[in-house]
């Protein structure tokens, strides 16, 4: 009784109210900037209404409203204005320029005035993305967003870059960064998703802006946005064309022709002779007579085509001269990409449609990628109380990934540099004739007498085997919004994602690795599907000075991985599907599933647009860890004061903006790899592993030891920042420091191999990564026709190893130990080549113990730093000769680390009447990187048939030669062994993006209906500075090469059209 | 009014009803690629699918991307390309036949050690798991049996690689022992330690097992004793050969050895003359890891890597069944001579232990026992005369029959267990290569190009010893 009295009672009062003040009347005025001049298209809405109107092209609107009502205008870039209607009905303003420090940008589970920041987070938006070419949206990052660094994957289209936010912080965990796509965790391959159809992608690297994303957050975030469309906007169809032609950015090694290597080879071979005893006279006919037998063909029309004294006999022809780089590498490869889109939204709705179609070649024959992506944003204001939004999007894509890097025999960086250019590409006969099939098609060599990489043909790899991924990726992504007060709001978001991968590895029944078994085709076809569901309540109020915001979430998240695979032998030649197989070889299936439960809150609260304090807190439950320790407990704090707007500095005419903030949290990391970088999904236990039958009996293996405590790994994370704009804002920037511990380390924990178990997985190491992070952007010209822009970021990051442990151990090209970073090189030192006999030398040293000034039996140290540490008080009785024997070498630091001092980008753009020119430069100094291409074909050929560098024309040749490169030996010999002759500086200047475009005028294309047609010329990694050539500079983490193919330089020709 | 309360009341169902479900949300993922410890140990049957996984992994690829580090195969081949008879082209395999793989961090040296002491291990919590399960006696024994035969067998082979002969000096330190699973890492125990050690697990093991087993690939008690016949050849203990050999083979020479099997490419473990193999499938394969199959074949498309030193082919005459040799390089370079012995195909089984070699084993034992050559001199023509109908049997005593004895083993046994190198070890010889090797490296008697330092990994994560471990290797 007593509620429905106060229900009629407040119904009554309404009534009341809204008689009182039901005085319609016509509000008209001007919408101007703050220079006077009037804007079009500015929003006038009726506050708490759904009632408002647009300005017309010359500022002015008109609207009905009642006296006391309030007026808001607000036009992206500017500031809003809020004006009660009171006697006059006529209502004026102008509006302040509020540009980029007033936008609002997506944050972790929401999004977030750029002001009110208190985290570290940089936005690239579509403008951003829009002057690249990008196949991953991700390789954007590289040179726009300070303190990451980014390692593109090399000549293959499809792959995506390394991405390393604020350093390493992760040994065997995973050290990516979490991507989010429109708030839910992404799982497909990022190559899913075409840059076209993103609004903005948002790199989060601090604690207070990733602590939300708690146990998954460490590593940094990135959060992308896709395109909405917008309310009130009228129908917008885009179409896109781009067409170019990519060849490798960087040149390879230069190997040596066949002419000279036939040469060179006999001087090796001569030398080798000469070591077990002969005169030079013998040595040099032995060698003349040997070297043919030995390479196991002869590329010459003449039996013995070099004679005793190292030259060509007359008449001596070369029957071919395989140039296996242009057999192997495409000169030009094809990218077109088309895309359409369409947006648009009314009072009430909005909508984005797109469809996007890429092909691209790579630099191997054969590899390219194809992709298909279509998206569909629709977006929804069903009441004044309730919003609907649903986000789908499909992908399909084919990569043809011939095998490129790595070790095995068809891979083809690695068989150019390894397979000389004596062998020809097809069959020979006995005259040097190339031997055809029944077809009339030459037949490619496979050399069963080829002593090197026998049995194969890399080019012919290239057709008789087949190596396709296909993938295809349905994201559906919904959410309902109830607005319960204008304060207060709750939100569910339901997302699910399916994620389809296809391996397809076809080899040849005819030739090849396979042959023996009639071809063998191996194809897995795994489901990924990930299921999100958020549920969050939402609080903002403003009392006075004031405003409090409050955010309470619950997060569940589940990923279900379904492996199923089959491989079969025994094929009819060239078909390839396994029903065609005699014998069914391999089948595997099973299903992994992990879960994740979240409960998330954050307090915001700010006072007067000054100062800002927030703090969030998660705690999560993850199935990667026991019952007794998956729960983690994750927390950020951060405060931001903007020191401009008090009155010591407010109206400064230098100072425009400044700002100070600081964040400290605690992140986590549960993502752990085994050591093919696959995902485990228990890795607390250790469990009888199925799969290792004997023949007909089932079989299995106890897996490897772990800590059944298992649980987060967690980073803790400082950073400060100070954000800057100067005059006017034409000069703004950020100074930021970061320091990031990671302590607890999901760490496979050496332990002694005789015990049977070399390592256990377990919490303990510690990591620290910390540097500086600047950027600043300066508007240097801002005329009516002319613009010009430029912007610098770079970083200064530093690793160090905290904790470990073992007091040391040698982990490849470095040596960790505490205090030392992951990356700091440790190896023998090169000492050149001895003049007197041409042999390679590197630094030996040594305690002289009795102090006669050599080494004496056990006074030789093969590694210094165990040695001082075995050795305390002898640490400074060292002394150094040279070795020619590398096993007396001593592996050492040797000043130089695989992460670079600097790494940054600039940036640089001009608008000028219709024409636009944009160029982005990415950089890195200070890393070295270790060339294992290099040592291989310095190897003094001493391995027969295997390619060397034409940098062999400076070996040592006779007593007193002064070089750096060795004697030639066809035999065993160490002088390219491991040491700091390999190692190089591996500093870089890249032009990674350069665009000139230019827009018609609008006058001359409003005829024909449209709206804006931009023409551009692009061209991608046009140009790079480096320091060591013959590799791409951009290898790999770690600093040391893998035969990797190049990246594409790109010239393209794009066109858009709007209407 | 109403309104606002309904709309509370929507989101807080919605958004409770899955908060309080959390913990049943998360038991519920289970593995679904392992099985438990009860599983395995609740039957006979369930411990010898952990067996079989066991030797499943004495024959895979150990070491991804390094053909010659694949399982037990591996370790034999390695030996095999560091004598004289065998010449190595410069592909895998080409350290170990330039006598270079055997610093603390090389592969060899590594691998061999991590791959031995992982299987000991696996074996450990084998035994354990018998032994602590309610399976009956019987079924005890056999599998008990099984699990010490093989974790001596790996510990002999670690004996071999890591410290001088037995007989060089048994007092040095040569190997950590552990009898157990999860035990912290230990200290070097002595060669007489560990031979001790050895020869108490195979003496333990044969009464326990019969000659019943699942295939040639598992142990049975003429696995067990022609294992103990090596150690015995190693420790000079003749009389355990004698009696051990024989039990091996069965003691009738005759009907263990089938000549007309010798050229049928040493890929099939159901031979007679197989006591104990590595079996291969086309569906189990460990592929090109499978030397010496994958370096010796020259006609099917694989490594081409196992070259014979012409020297060697001299030694065969031409009505032996075992000179099975092909030319194909030049004359007078090493290039020259290849074999058809072996035939790679992805099932090709690996030969670990074969009747004849147990046969000169028992020849030998009784030539060193002295007084009883002519029986020796019978043994040895058991074997001879089976591989070549025109063998003429020995005259020789003492050590001039010993020398024709071990040349027997080398024409016997060339690419299959490193005879070469196991001879020349046990017995502290050199090995001298002919001038027309690849690479000519000799080796002294008691040279530690004999042996295999300790590997780094070990020094690093061992507290019991430090880099001086290596100091005389």
């Amino acid at each position: 009784m007593r509620t429905k009295f106060s229900g009629i009672l407040t119904l009554l009062l309404a009534f009341v109210v809204q008689i009182g003040f039901a005085q319609q009347k016509t509000i008209s005025g001007t919408v101007t900037d703050d220079s006077g001049l009037p804007l079009p298209g500015v929003n006038v809405l009726i506050k708490n209404t759904s009632s408002g109107t647009q300005t017309d092209f010359d500022g002015n609107y008109s609207i009905s409203a009642n006296q006391g009502d309030v007026l808001e205008f607000s036009y992206v870039g500017f500031t809003s204005q809020e004006i009660k209607v009171g006697a006059s009905n006529n209502i004026s303003v102008s509006l302040k320029a509020g540009e980029a420090l007033k936008e609002v940008i997506v944050v972790a589970y929401g999004a977030q005035e750029e002001r009110a920041l208190v985290g570290s987070v940089v936005s690239l938006d579509n403008e951003v993305l829009e002057k690249q070419q990008l196949t991953s949206v991700t390789s954007a990052i590289q040179g726009n967003v300070p303190g990451v660094n980014l390692i593109t994957s090399g000549g293959q289209p499809g792959t995506n870059p390394t991405i390393r936010i604020r350093g390493v912080g992760s040994i065997n965990a995973s050290a990516d960064p979490l991507i989010i796509v429109d708030g839910s965790p992404f799982n497909g391959n990022i190559n899913a998703i075409s840059p076209d159809q993103v609004e903005s992608m948002n790199v989060l690297k601090d604690a207070a802006s990733t602590a939300l994303y708690g146990s998954r957050g460490a590593n940094g975030v990135i959060v992308i946005t896709t395109k909405k469309g917008s309310f009130d906007a009228p129908t917008t169809l885009t179409l896109s064309a781009v067409t170019g032609f990519s060849d490798p950015a960087v040149k390879l090694h230069n190997v040596l022709g066949a002419e000279d290597y036939m040469k060179y080879y006999w001087e090796a071979k001569r030398n080798a002779i000469m070591d077990n005893g002969a005169d030079m006279a013998t040595a040099g006919q032995n060698a003349s007579n040997l070297i043919i037998s030995e390479l196991g063909y002869n590329p010459y029309n003449v039996a013995t085509p070099i004679d005793a004294n190292g030259n060509l006999v007359p008449g001596a022809k070369l029957l071919w001269d395989t140039n296996w780089e242009n057999e192997l590498l495409r000169k030009a490869a094809l990218r077109k990409e088309y895309g359409m889109t369409l947006s648009g939204g009314s009072e009430k709705s909005r909508y984005f449609l797109s469809a996007n179609y890429l092909d691209q070649e790579g630099s191997v024959k054969e590899s390219g990628f194809e992709r298909i992506t279509t998206r569909l944003n629709l977006e929804s204001k069903v009441t004044d109380w309730l919003e609907i939004g649903l986000n789908s999007s499909m992908s399909l894509s084919e990569q043809k990934f011939p095998t490129q890097s790595g070790n095995a025999y068809q891979s083809s960086i690695q068989w150019i540099y390894n397979v000389a250019s004596i062998y020809p590409l097809y069959e020979r006969d006995a005259n040097g004739g190339i031997v055809r099939d029944n077809l009339g098609n030459p037949v490619y060599d496979y050399g069963s007498s080829r002593p090197v990489f026998s049995n194969e043909n890399a080019v012919g790899s290239l057709y008789n085997y087949s190596t396709k991924y296909k993938r295809s990726n349905f994201n559906i992504n919904g959410f309902a919004k109830v607005n319960i007060t204008d304060y207060l709001s709750f939100k569910t978001n339901l997302s699910y994602e399916n994620y389809l991968y296809d391996h397809f590895d076809y080899a040849n029944s005819e030739v090849g690795y396979a042959s023996n078994v009639n071809g063998r085709i191996t194809q897995d076809r795994n489901i990924t599907t990930t299921t999100n569901f958020i549920n969050s309540l939402n609080f903002k109020k403003t009392f006075g000075d004031h405003t409090i915001g409050a955010d309470a979430i619950f997060e569940a998240y589940e990923k279900e991985y379904d492996r199923f695979g089959a491989q079969g032998e025994g094929f009819l030649p060239d078909y390839r599907f396994l029903v065609g197989r005699t014998s069914p070889t391999d089948a595997i299936g099973y299903v992994n599933k992990e879960r994740l439960v979240g409960y998330l809150g954050r307090l915001t609260y700010s006072y007067k647009d000054k100062y800002y304090v927030e703090g969030s807190y998660r705690r999560d439950g993850s199935t990667k860890f026991a019952k007794e320790s998956r729960w983690g407990d994750f927390f950020s704090v951060g405060g931001g004061w903007i020191i401009s707007e008090e009155n010591f500095l407010k109206n400064n005419s230098t100072i425009n903006f400044l700002k100070l903030r600081a964040s400290y949290g605690e992140l986590g990391n549960n993502n752990i790899l085994d050591s093919n970088l696959n995902e485990l999904y228990f890795p607390y236990l250790q469990a009888y592993e199925v799969g290792y039958p004997n023949g007909s009996n089932i079989g299995v293996y106890l897996g490897g030891a772990a800590n059944p405590r298992l649980s987060w790994e967690k980073t803790a994370l400082t950073s400060a920042a100070l954000e800057f704009g100067l005059f006017d804002n034409r000069i703004d920037g950020t100074i930021e420091y970061y320091n990031k511990k990671s302590i607890d380390l999901i760490y496979n924990q050496p332990t002694a191999p005789s015990t049977g178990y070399e390592e256990i997985t377990t919490n303990v190491g510690s990591l620290r990564n910390y540097g500086w992070e600047f950027s600043v952007n300066t508007l240097n010209i801002d005329s009516e026709n002319f613009k010009w822009r430029t912007g610098l970021n770079f970083s200064l990051d530093n690793n160090e190893i905290t904790e470990l442990t073992q007091q040391s151990f040698i982990n490849g090209t470095k040596r960790w130990e505490e205090g030392k970073s992951l990356y700091d090189f440790y190896m023998q030192e090169w000492a050149g080549v001895n003049p007197d006999n041409g042999n390679a030398q590197w630094n030996q040293y040594y305690h002289d113990a009795n102090n006669n000034g050599q080494v004496d039996v056990g006074e030789g140290i093969f590694d210094l730093e165990e040695w001082k540490y075995n050795n305390p008080t002898l640490a400074n009785q060292v002394s150094q000769t040279t070795t020619e024997n590398y096993e007396d070498a001593t592996k050492k630091y040797v000043d130089g680390s695989s992460l670079p001092d600097i790494i940054g980008g600039f940036s640089t753009s001009f608008e000028y009447k219709n024409f636009d020119l944009s160029a982005l430069f990415n950089f890195s100094f200070g890393a070295k990187v270790y060339d294992n291409s290099y040592a291989s074909l310095m190897s003094g050929l001493q391995r027969a048939g295997f390619q060397g560098s034409t940098d062999l024309e400076n070996r040592w040749q006779q007593p007193g030669d002064i070089t750096n490169v060795p004697r030639l030996l066809a035999a065993q010999n160490q002088s390219n062994s491991r040491s700091t002759r390999f190692l190089y500086d591996n500093d870089y200047i890249r032009l990674k993006a350069l665009t000139l475009g230019y827009n018609l005028p609008i006058d001359a294309i409003e005829d024909i209906g449209l709206s804006k047609v931009r023409v551009y010329l692009r061209g991608d990694n046009l140009w790079t500075y480096q320091t060591h050539d013959g590799i791409d500079p951009e290898q790999s983490i770690s600093g040391v090469t893998d035969s990797r193919s190049s990246i594409l330089r790109t010239i393209s020709f794009g066109i858009n059209i709007q209407l | 009014m109403k309104n606002y309360i309904y709309k509370i009341a929507i989101a807080a169902t919605l958004g409770l009803s899955f908060v309080a479900c959390s913990d049943d949300f998360l038991d519920d993922p289970k593995p679904s690629d392992v099985v438990s410890e009860d599983v395995v140990f609740a039957t006979r049957g369930g411990a010898e699918t952990f067996m079989s996984g066991i030797i499943r992994n004495t024959r895979g690829q150990y070491v991804a991307n390094a053909h010659d580090a694949g399982g037990l195969n591996s370790i034999y081949y390695a030996r095999t390309v560091k004598g004289n008879d065998i010449i190595q082209a410069p592909t895998w395999f080409l350290s170990d036949y330039a006598h270079e793989n055997r610093e603390a961090n090389y592969r060899r040296t590594s691998f061999t050690w991590r791959f031995s002491y992982e299987i000991i291990n696996q074996l450990n919590v084998f035994i354990e798991g018998v032994e602590n399960s309610q399976l009956s006696e019987e079924d005890k024994n056999n599998l008990k049996g099984q699990g010490l035969a093989m974790r001596a067998f790996y510990y002999f082979q670690l004996a071999l690689e890591f410290q001088h002969t037995y007989t060089y000096d048994s007092s040095l330190p040569t190997l950590p022992i552990y009898k157990k699973t999860n035990e912290d890492a230990k200290d070097l125990s002595t060669m007489q330690e560990v031979y001790d050690f050895i020869i108490d697990d195979l003496t333990t093991a044969i009464p326990l097992l019969d000659e019943s087993r699942l295939d040639k690939s598992y142990i049975n008690v003429n696995v067990a004793n022609a294992i103990l016949a090596r150690v015995y050849q190693t420790t000079h203990n003749w009389q355990g050969v004698e009696a051990a050999a024989n039990a091996a083979y069965g003691g009738s020479p005759s009907a263990v050895l089938a000549p007309s099997t010798y050229a049928s490419g040493f890929n099939d473990m159901s031979n007679t003359e197989w006591i104990w193999g590595l079996a291969q499938y086309s569906d189990q394969s460990n592929y090109y890891y499978g030397a010496p199959a994958a370096q010796a074949d020259h006609q099917n498309p694989s490594y081409n890597g196992t070259y014979i030193n012409a020297n060697f082919v001299n030694k065969f005459s031409n009505s032996d069944v075992r000179k099975l040799f092909a030319t194909k390089g030049t004359a007078g370079t090493w290039q020259e001579f290849v074999t058809t012995k072996f035939t790679f195909t992805f099932d090709a089984d690996v030969a670990l232990i074969r009747t004849p070699e147990m046969i000169l084993a028992e020849a030998e034992a009784i030539n060193r026992q002295g007084g009883r050559d002519t029986e020796a001199q019978n043994l040895l023509f058991a074997v001879q005369s089976s591989r070549d109908p025109n063998a003429v049997a020995s005259g020789n005593t003492g050590d001039a029959l010993l020398d024709e004895i071990l040349l027997e083993r080398r024409k016997e046994l060339y690419g299959e267990m490193g005879v070469e190198w196991f001879d020349a070890k046990r017995y502290r010889k050199g090995i001298t290569r002919d001038s027309n090797h690849r690479v000519v490296v000799d080796l002294t008697p008691d040279d530690v190009k004999f042996i295999l330092k300790i590997p780094q990994v070990e020094i690093d994560s061992n507290d019991n010893f430090d880099a001086s471990v290596n100091a005389n290797k």
